[in-house]
């Protein structure tokens, strides 16, 4: 499969606690006051890769990328970037969060030069690569819309445009694609796709789809909770570029098996046995298998 | 037909809005000519002393001098509140030692303060801007604290994201997130002032549309009178115009409900 460059992100044993209450250590007793989200979390993305990050809800997915990008911080072990250590955000890093965050007051042309600002790019450099972006996801006639006048389709792909334009080494992505309707989603993963292989990014992609994870990426990393750990990883050697076709292989099927298999000995581990398992013939997957 | 339909929509609106109105006016002009109470001039009557006044400039001596005291304080109270409310949502500190102050000052009444402010700076301008700034700082100022304290904080950790220093947070995130609000807090300021304004003029003034209303009902001048509070509703209904006007203009980017057809 491809061959990637040096590691670009790591992480090594990372934890974080999160202190619950408003501070004042005022709970019912018998209630914890901390909660662990992250507990050992070692992970190591190569330059350029395409790696997923799956798991049920409330396994700490959202908090490992905040960790990355700088905005929470970890409670032990630590995170690298290009061999040094996290220090806080940085404008290596772009990430795009599970709600757009776009920002109402601005236009969609404003909103993608947000970063440059911040940069200090001059104004006509800033509107031009601006532009540039917008164009690559394809949304050059709502420049100077509102983000309240945008599809949700279309706000992800502004969100995507902000993040790309201030050209950051990392795209830490956080279930870009869960507010849009199937044929929406279909369509953003083929852009992403040609956007990935077109800027050559190190995308970190989490997801609540089993088959989005495979279909876009090099490695997917299985993560079980409470507290949020690495269960497994799975290299997927799908043949690129994908099309859709390539879900009903019968290699996708067996991926798809794998992290199945994977997520559901982890709610035996940890629950009773779901009403969701009892409704599936031991072994088999459902077509469009999402946790 | 589509287009006759919302012609016709437009006239039943307008029709519904002004009805009452309109029916207010008529009963002025007719009632009176049959009552015939001194207390109760007919429209009419009201309105010849207002050209009188307009013709002669002296309503437009007091309006003058009314607005620009009331346009001072505004501006004042509005300097004085949009700061210290940013800085009350942001810092948990300043809010810690200000608010209690803040609690008791808010709550004591306008007329009480009155007095006391004529004592300590006489019955000048500087008394009456003084007391216009106290009614006016304190609906922008929780309106702002509101505001400020309820930025989206995914807007924040975006823009942290992008490695934002903590002015450009300030300027380029929390400001605009909470325009809404302040907008909101000055529209209710600028229909203060105005209200406050009269309050203060009546108490002691030599001019000024409170006063001629004040001075008008001493001397048994009614149709006068009238006359001032008629300015005075429609000053009032200009300033809310004319503020709501800035909202929508600032507030291009807020979706608004009546967009939809
Ligand atoms: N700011 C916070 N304070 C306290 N606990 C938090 C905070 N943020 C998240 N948590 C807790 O940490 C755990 C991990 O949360 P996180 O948002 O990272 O999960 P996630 O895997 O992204 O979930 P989802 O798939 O639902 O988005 C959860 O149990 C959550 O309740
Ligand atoms: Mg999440």
């Amino acid at each position: 499969m491809a061959n990637y460059g040096k590691v670009l992100i790591s992480t090594d044993n990372l934890g974080l606690v999160y202190k619950l209450g408003r501070g004042n250590g005022k709970r019912k007793s018998g209630q914890a006051s901390t909660l662990t989200a992250l507990h050992d979390v070692s992970i190591s993305v190569n330059e350029g890769e395409f790696v997923s990050v799956v798991g049920p809800s409330g396994c700490g997915k959202s908090t490992l990328l905040y960790i990355l990008a700088g905005l929470y911080r970890n409670t032990s072990g630590k995170a690298y970037i290009h061999g040094h250590e996290i220090a806080g955000p940085s404008l290596d890093r772009g990430i795009i969060m599970q709600a757009y965050a776009l920002f109402p007051w601005r236009t969609v042309q404003k909103n993608v030069e947000f970063g440059l600002e911040v940069k200090g790019l001059k104004k006509k450099e800033r509107e031009e690569v601006a532009l540039e972006f917008i164009d690559l996801v394809g949304l050059r006639d709502f420049a100077d819309r509102y983000p309240y006048e945008l599809s949700g389709g279309m706000k992800q792909r502004i969100a995507i445009a902000r993040a790309l334009a201030y050209d950051p080494d990392v795209l830490l992505m956080d279930e870009p694609f869960a507010a849009v309707d199937e044929q929406t989603r279909t369509l953003l993963h083929e852009e992403l796709l040609r956007i990935w292989e077109k800027t050559h990014k190190t995308i970190i992609f989490v997801t609540h789809s089993i088959d989005e994870a495979i279909f876009l990426s090099d490695r997917v990393v299985v993560m079980t909770s409470s507290p949020g750990m690495v269960k497994d990883e799975i290299r997927v050697e799908l043949e690129r570029p994908r099309t859709n076709e390539i879900k009903s292989t019968p290699l996708f099927g067996s991926y798809r098996n794998d992290i199945w298999r994977h997520l559901q000995s982890l709610t035996d581990s940890t629950r009773e046995v779901t009403t969701m398992q009892g409704r599936h013939i031991l072994g088999a997957v459902p077509q469009e298998a999402v946790i | 037909m589509e287009h006759t339909e919302k012609k016709q929509n437009t006239l039943l609106t307008i029709y519904q809005k002004s009805i009452l109105i309109v029916v207010i006016i008529v009963l002025w002009i007719i009632v009176p000519l049959y009552t015939d109470n001194i207390y109760v001039p007919s429209l009419i009557e009201v309105l010849k002393e207002f050209g009188k006044l307009a013709a002669t400039g002296e309503l437009f001596k007091h309006i003058g001098a009314s607005l620009k005291i009331a346009f001072i304080g505004l501006a004042i109270s509005q300097a004085i509140a949009i700061p210290i409310g940013v800085l009350i949502g942001w810092f948990k500190k300043v809010d810690t030692y200000l608010s209690p102050l803040l609690v008791v000052m808010r709550n004591t009444s306008i007329l009480a303060i009155l007095p006391l402010f004529v004592l300590l700076l006489g019955i000048g301008e500087v008394s009456k801007i003084a007391i216009i700034v106290w009614g006016c700082v304190f609906p922008t100022l929780i309106n702002t604290i509101q505001g400020v304290k309820t930025v989206d904080s995914n807007l924040i950790r975006s823009a942290q994201s992008m490695g934002i220093s903590n002015t450009g947070l300030f300027f380029k995130v929390v400001i605009p997130a909470s325009s809404p609000y302040i907008l909101a807090g000055f529209r209710l300021s600028a229909s203060i002032a105005l209200i406050v304004l009269v309050g203060a003029e009546m108490v002691g003034a030599f001019y000024g549309i409170g006063f001629m209303i004040f001075n008008a009902q001493h001397a048994y001048m009614i149709p006068r009178m009238y006359v001032g509070i008629l300015t005075l509703a429609i000053l009032g209904v200009l300033v809310n115009l004319l503020s709501t006007k800035l909202e929508n203009g600032v507030l291009r980017w807020q979706e608004s409900n009546t967009n939809a057809v």
